[in-house]
């Protein structure tokens, strides 16, 4: 299972720390997923040896409008195994379940943002990841965690009628905000989710990494053809 | 009062907790109790915040950090954990904490899951990010002030 976080200068801690505390935590690596415009600085090999934690070179873009948003995704695409889009408001939700190069539509339902069934289709024809983000639930409380709460249900179901990809994050900006994943798996069946689906999720960021990487291995033409060297 | 016979008792689950902090915080056994509290009753709301009943039991502070065994009702661990889970600070400072193990009895949980005594602390000048800063070093762990936070970092980032 992987978790998906903000290291610094996103967020409060280290990719290393991050990578550290998730290994102790039992994941099997983290997706650092760090808005464009705060990039980490880091020594991806160092730490898959020293922690033994997979370590997920990854962006959340950030824009304010679809057309900058795309180019983003253009820089971004072809030198990152993760590309996810900062969502929350609707324009940028249906820009980024439209995109195939897309992997992750990252917490849809913050802000003004909302899904409905056309973009739910979209996501699964593009294979675009919804992000369940249980940031808000976790850190969050009173008027806003209930929303929080009520829109992951309104999405669940969503997601549940189009069979649309997802993914699970606590989406942690610091060590201290990591939670293991047996947590995880508790508050989402408080929250009305099964243990499968959240167990699904947080494998799912590990999936997107492992495809991507072999799609930009040598080795790989297109969806079922490879070269092999005899 | 005459004390319950045995198969009328309430049966427990103890859950070990360790947490980490920032250097600088000091978290205390009540605040803990009383934030610990004050989660359940807003993730599961009165009634379920009876149900799984947690208290406090043991409650030990360690350098930035502390552990702890919080009592449970039998078949309540998930719940327990998830309200545990969302505890996300006390008194103001932030805690990343988890659960090491789920136990019978205090006893079990204590020679389980518990390091036993706090992990030595070290305070030292590093390198970091280009400047020299003091930081606070626990094994791996290495706690660096930056201004006037701290930032999480590892012996690699040295």
């Amino acid at each position: 299972m992987y978790e998906a976080v903000h290291a610094r200068p996103d967020g409060d801690s280290t990719a290393a720390r991050l990578a550290l505390t998730a290994g102790e935590y039992g994941y099997d690596g983290v997706v650092l997923r760090n808005h464009g415009d705060a990039l980490p600085e880091y020594d991806r090999e160092a730490i898959v040896e020293k922690y033994g934690v997979d370590v997920v070179d990854g962006v959340e873009v950030r824009a304010e409008d679809p057309s900058r948003a795309s180019g983003f995704v253009g820089n971004h695409r072809a030198d990152r195994t993760v590309v996810a889009v900062h969502g929350g408001t609707v324009s940028m939700n249906r820009f980024a379940v439209e995109q195939p190069p897309v992997d992750v539509l990252a917490h849809p339902m913050t802000g003004d943002g909302d899904v409905n069934h056309v973009m739910a289709k979209a996501a699964a024809e593009n294979s675009v990841h919804v992000e369940f983000a249980f940031g808000r639930v976790l850190r969050a409380d009173g008027g806003v965690r209930v929303q929080a709460i009520r829109d992951l249900r309104k999405l669940r179901e969503i997601v549940a009628a189009y069979d649309v990809p997802y993914v699970v994050s606590a989406d942690a900006t610091s060590h201290l905000q990591l939670r293991a994943p047996r947590e995880l798996l508790a508050i989402g069946e408080v929250l009305g989710f099964d243990a499968e689906q959240v167990r699904t999720g947080l494998a799912a960021w590990g999936d997107i990494a492992e495809r991507n990487r072999d799609r930009t291995g040598e080795e790989y033409i297109e969806p079922g053809v490879r070269r092999e060297d005899r | 009062m005459k004390h319950l016979p045995k198969y009328l008792r309430q049966r427990w689950r103890y859950l070990a907790v360790t947490a980490e902090t920032w250097p600088d915080a000091t978290v205390e056994r009540g605040e803990f109790q009383r934030h610990l509290w004050y989660a359940a009753q807003n993730l599961l709301g009165d009634a379920g915040s009876a149900e799984v009943d947690l208290s406090v039991v043991r409650f030990e502070t360690g350098a930035a950090g502390f552990e702890a065994i919080v009592r449970t009702r039998r078949g309540e661990s998930d719940r327990a954990r998830a309200v545990l889970a969302c505890l996300d600070g006390v008194a103001g400072d932030p805690v990343g904490l988890r659960v090491a193990g789920v136990s019978g009895t205090v006893r079990a949980c204590e020679e389980k899951y518990m390091r036993g005594g706090p992990e030595g602390i070290e305070q030292s000048h590093v390198a970091f990010e280009g400047r020299e800063r003091t930081a606070e070093t626990r094994g791996e762990r290495v706690d660096v002030r930056v201004d006037d936070a701290f930032v999480g970092a590892a012996t690699l980032d040295i």
